[in-house]
């Protein structure tokens, strides 16, 4: 892993169009600016991790055939 | 996300269906007009950005969400507006933009469903990232919102 110092005030830029800007450093919590492109998608990490998880456990657990759901669900669709 | 409409203006010979394996329903025969290209893929899943929604039946509900990139992977979907929730999220502006949505009504928001295979009644919808689809241009992208407002995994069903 590259480890960087820097302070506040002061940023890293990844590759051409990332650029990650240290705004505030207070009592343990860091603000970090992030400047990147529209389509270049940030999350923050526990948050990515818990859809990534919620996602492979709806490929994972689906049941085979679905008609039970309608028997035991009174969801319709409407006309 | 332009690479279906490319591809049929390079081929425009190009068969109207194509055959894809799929674990759950066997090879099927999808109509390339149907199918949806995801702006960014599930996390989870990068290989996958085809999909083709399939109802389970015609009165129900559910549907697939099988990729046409991995046999193997296939969401079951249920439109947010018909689960009784009272969810209606706020989709950021940009997202809005890339799914090409001018109105309101170009855009419907799927939400994917956790069912434990032995114990459907539990099952969960994840409102935290839901799949905002524009099924006219049929473009799709799975959207993370405030976890601070929507839960991953809401019991559609409380226990009574």
């Amino acid at each position: 892993m590259l480890i960087l110092s820097r302070k506040v005030g002061e940023a890293i830029i990844i590759a051409d169009n990332i650029k990650i800007r240290v705004l505030e450093n207070k009592g343990g919590l860091v603000k970090l600016g992030v400047e990147a492109p529209d389509q270049v998608i940030v999350h923050r990490e526990e948050i990515y991790l818990r859809i990534l998880e919620e996602n492979k456990k709806a490929a994972m657990d689906s049941p085979d055939d679905l008609s039970m759901l309608s028997a035991v669900f009174p969801l319709q669709k409407k006309e | 996300m332009n690479a279906l409409k490319k591809q049929d203006i390079d081929q425009p010979g190009a068969e109207k269906n194509i055959t894809v394996q799929t674990s759950r329903f066997g090879e099927i025969t999808v109509d390339r007009e149907r199918i949806i290209s995801m702006l960014s893929p599930f996390l989870g899943f990068p290989e996958s950005t085809r999909f083709i929604l399939k109802s389970h039946s015609p009165k129900s509900p559910f549907m697939w969400l099988q990729s046409l990139d991995n046999p193997q992977l296939a969401f079951v979907v249920l439109p947010a507006s018909l689960t009784g929730l009272d969810y209606r999220p706020e989709i950021p502006r940009q997202i809005l933009k890339e799914l090409r949505v001018n109105a309101d009504n170009d855009k419907d928001i799927l939400l994917i469903l956790t069912i434990p295979k032995n114990n459907p009644q539990e099952m969960t919808a994840n409102l935290l990232g839901p799949i905002v689809l524009n099924s006219n241009k049929r473009l799709a992208v799975q959207v993370v919102l405030d976890p601070h407002k929507y839960d991953p995994c809401c019991r559609l069903f409380p226990a009574k």
